[in-house]
């Protein structure tokens, strides 16, 4: 269990909504620069496993992207070459990168999601929205697995007396398939009365229906959000006047160093790293707890 | 007080002429455990569902029932819900959800508790029952125990007055089986919460039972403790189909007509026999079955080694057995030993990586998929309706000749023939899934015996039908070894392979330990054995079934009888 997956799924929802909501639209060089680091260190700290064995998936991506840009848009005053009479520039090749590091960086703080919001905290942030629709949600992640059990030993049944879909010809092979489904949907439908009624037996259907989680939404929880919620207003605050805004085309703006912006790169910043050093402290802790044992 | 009242309850399905409940009158106290029982069939699950009113089946009913006093109509939803709990017969199909947790507190959800009550009753029904370790697990990696346990306890976190329990252990293994029937016990002795249970494995609810109900046809004939209904069933004919169900002490008992305090579990049968009966003749005279010649070998696996996946551990290692033409052979043993695997490969469904397997003394390998299962090996899977498509019974078997592609004429001969020795001509308009479980596994059957099998593999047969329908498996079962059909089941019902089979077999860490015919096997056994022989060891070698020990019982008394005069 990583430190910052016990915190409440409010919390981690908004942390991940505000991340990836800012960094999609941010092609601001520091900006995009702050978002690399962070996406990269929180997928090695979270999902080291599948970050590292996709790295061979996402390293072409990143320079194809970067590539196809310069190919498509000429735009630009730094002309480097020519190709077939069509220029090449400077600005249109940063902006390629710059746009890979934005996409592949979203990539990565989608795949930290799907490890920290797993399927029941996600259902328990549905329930608040919709029980009835968290209930159903519930339900199937159930049946699925059931249904997929099921299948296995219908066919090994149809198997055994010679009517499986390995058996005859293509025509009765499709017949068989068509069969083991019949009987699957049977099966389901004659269930599902008794499932009903099991529901309906414990009360299903009384008037001012509640939703229990294992979730409690302590003072940290409340804590971190506040950070959360007050950093990304700065940012949005930021980004409405227009300072966290930067231009490639035509040519390169200038990078602007005023007290202000500095600021906001550390706003920005802050926000990234709430779940690195969540971990670090998490990690030191823990390394002080076992000496002193 | 009474905490259910019955009174003069008749009911009737639509569009059907008998009543399913006819003239009904019963009450229940406030902490009474009470075991209803009888034949399938008698109304006693319409019975029980008429309890609980969310569920009631529909049809014409007339009568009332009374819930502490008020009638059960008219009974608030919210106290209806919570106060009378319904634990269903298949574990799988009352699991709503798809987390341990949240199972155990569905009903307090529907309920509109918050969430602090909810969080206190969830922990302490899980600390009750021992859910902890599997708390937060998905509910789909339990063992059929633990879900079933997992239903009771998520009913049990609504706090139920009555808890109603319609053969909650009919799916269960037997050690699943005594372990849930003994937390009923702790729920009734150390909460005094009243519990009425149907049940037909009635060995071990009998002797724990307040009050034993008996019902037959629709109505209630025996209503008493469970001592005076022994004494009153003594007065049916030992072949009723009612009395097979029984716990074999009692069956002993009332087969011998002796009048005295019937002995309900082992212990009590065991000095009931000593007090009633010498053991002059020890065992009876022992008829080996060497009537079938050895070399008639159709199934052979020669060190069988299986697992499901490479980095997987053996299920199998080194499974060899051998099965003779018209022979009955039952495999037994725990759960996870891999008997159902034993199954598999026998079957051709899983290939070993080692050893081999012979059928008809060619290897398995060299037979096509139609081949195998025509003329052959056919498998009765656990449900019979996985093998059931069709609306009615007749068109089941229409279509499997079909796929055979043999003439209608030789079809319906054989057909004909399998539908009298099955004794299934009636329910050839049903439709399977109206059909009981015993009857859907005739039918099964039937479909299988068209293909015009030489082996047979059964899963669990005997697994949730009553004692009644098993006996007429076990005819099913000699009528297809007088074809010299060789049968091998897998089976967690002792006493049953005990009484039919001529060959069992312990499986063990997947392998075959011990092999013998049943007399010799159980008489081996020591805590693996039926009850009969439990019982009567201390007197009798070899007696295995209580036919065994009644015969012996009976020769001992005419002992007696001629030798006491000398005596004097």
């Amino acid at each position: 269990m990583k430190a910052f997956e016990t915190y409440h799924p409010i919390v981690l929802f908004a942390y991940f909504a505000s991340v990836i909501g800012l960094s999609m639209f941010y092609m601001h060089p520091v900006y995009l620069l702050i978002t690399c680091i962070g996406a990269i260190t929180l997928s090695l700290l979270l999902n080291r496993k599948s970050f590292v064995s996709g790295l061979k998936f996402f390293v072409p991506m990143f320079f194809i992207a970067a590539i196809i840009n310069p190919l498509i848009s000429h735009d630009g005053e730094i002309i480097l070459f020519y190709i077939d009479y069509n220029a090449i520039t400077l600005e249109a090749i940063v902006y390629g990168f710059a746009m890979s590091i934005m996409i592949c960086s979203v990539i990565f703080w989608f795949g930290c999601y799907n490890v920290v919001m797993t399927s029941d905290k996600f259902l328990y942030l549905f329930g608040k929205v919709s029980p009835a629709l968290a209930l159903v949600i519930s339900l199937t992640l159930r049946l699925v697995p059931r249904f997929k059990h099921q299948i296995t030993i219908i066919s090994h049944a149809q198997k055994t007396i010679g009517m499986d879909i390995s058996a005859g010809n293509p025509w009765q092979r499709v017949k068989s398939g068509i069969r083991i489904i019949s009987i699957l949907i049977t099966w389901a439908l004659e269930n599902a009365i008794e499932t009903a009624d099991s529901m309906k037996a414990r009360g299903y259907g009384l008037k001012n229906r509640s939703t229990f989680s294992l979730f409690v939404f302590e003072k940290r929880d409340g804590f971190l959000l506040g950070i959360i919620l007050t950093l990304l207003l700065t940012n949005i605050i930021g980004s409405y006047f227009g300072m966290t805004t930067y231009y490639f085309y035509p040519t390169f703006t200038e990078l602007a160093l005023t007290p202000i912006s500095i600021g906001l790169y550390i706003s920005y910043a802050s926000l990234l790293v709430i779940p690195i050093v969540i971990e670090i402290r998490e990690a030191i802790k823990w390394r002080s707890l076992k000496y002193n044992m | 007080m009474a905490l259910i009242e019955i009174q003069h309850v008749n009911f009737q399905y639509p569009d059907k002429h008998e009543r399913v409940l006819d003239d009904i009158n019963l009450i229940i106290e406030e902490g009474e455990f009470a075991v209803l029982c009888g034949t399938s069939g008698c109304g006693k699950s319409t019975l029980l569902k008429h309890l609980k009113r969310e569920i009631a089946p529909h049809g014409d009913k007339s009568g009332t029932i009374l819930y502490a006093g008020t009638a059960l109509a008219d009974l608030p939803d919210r106290v209806a819900a919570s106060e009378i709990g319904f634990v269903m017969q298949n574990p799988e199909n009352q699991i709503v959800t798809d987390k341990v947790w949240h199972e155990l507190s569905f009903g307090l959800e529907n309920l509109g508790l918050d969430t602090m009550t909810i969080r206190r009753r969830v922990a302490e029904m899980a600390n009750f029952f021992g859910i902890q370790q599997w708390f937060r697990k998905s509910t789909m990696e339990l063992s059929g125990g633990q879900k079933q346990l997992l239903n009771l306890a998520a009913i049990m976190a609504m706090q139920p007055k009555l808890l109603i329990l319609d053969e909650p252990t009919s799916q269960l293994d037997p050690i699943a089986a005594t372990e849930f029937i003994g937390t009923l016990q702790k729920l009734n002795k150390e909460l005094g919460l009243t519990i009425i249970l149907v049940e037909h494995r009635l060995e071990e609810v009998f002797p724990i039972a307040d009050r034993v109900v008996v019902m037959e046809k629709g109505r209630i004939i025996c209503n008493d403790s469970p001592q005076d209904v022994a004494q009153q069933l003594k007065a049916f004919d030992a072949s009723h189909p009612m009395m097979l169900g029984l716990p074999t002490p009692v069956r002993i008992n009332n087969a011998l007509q002796i009048n005295d305090i019937v002995p309900l579990t082992i212990r009590d049968g065991r000095n009931w026999l000593t007090k009633h009966f010498t053991n002059e003749l020890r065992a009876l005279e022992s008829k080996l079955s060497s009537e079938i010649p050895p070399d008639d070998i159709v199934l052979e696996v020669k060190e069988a080694w299986f697992r499901y996946e490479k980095n997987a551990q053996d299920v199998l290692r080194g499974f060899s057995m051998q099965v003779r033409a018209g022979e009955i052979v039952s495999i037994l043993g725990g759960n996870g030993t891999g008997k159902t695997t034993a199954l598999g490969v026998m079957s051709g469904l899983y290939k070993p990586y080692r050893g081999k397997v012979f059928i008809n003394g060619k290897s398995i390998k060299k037979f096509s998929n139609g081949e195998l299962y025509r003329n052959n090996l056919a498998v009765l899977p656990q449900d019979p309706l996985t093998l059931l498509v069709e609306k009615k019974v007749q068109l089941e078997f229409d279509s499997i000749i079909d796929v055979l592609g043999i003439s209608k004429e030789a079809a319906n001969v054989q057909l004909n023939e399998i539908i009298t020795t099955l004794n299934i001509g009636h329910l050839l308009d049903s439709h399977p899934y109206d059909l009981s479980g015993g009857e859907q596994q005739k039918v099964a059957l039937a479909k299988v015996l068209l293909l015009n099998p030489k082996i047979i593999l059964l899963d669990e047969p005997t697994k949730g039908i009553d004692a009644y329908s098993k006996e007429i498996f076990a005819e099913v079962l000699q009528a297809l070894k007088k074809r010299r059909v060789a049968v091998v089941m897998v089976t967690h019902d002792i006493e049953f392979s005990a009484q039919y089979s001529d060959r069992c077999a312990m499986f063990f860490d997947g392998n075959i330990v011990s092999e013998d015919e049943p007399k010799l096997f159980y008489s081996g056994n020591n805590f693996y054995t039926t009850a009969a022989h439990r019982m009567s060891r201390h007197l009798y070698d070899f007696a295995v079934t209580s036919e065994d020990v009644i015969s012996l019982c009976k020769h001992n008394q005419q002992l007696e009888q001629t030798t006491t005069p000398v005596n004097v």
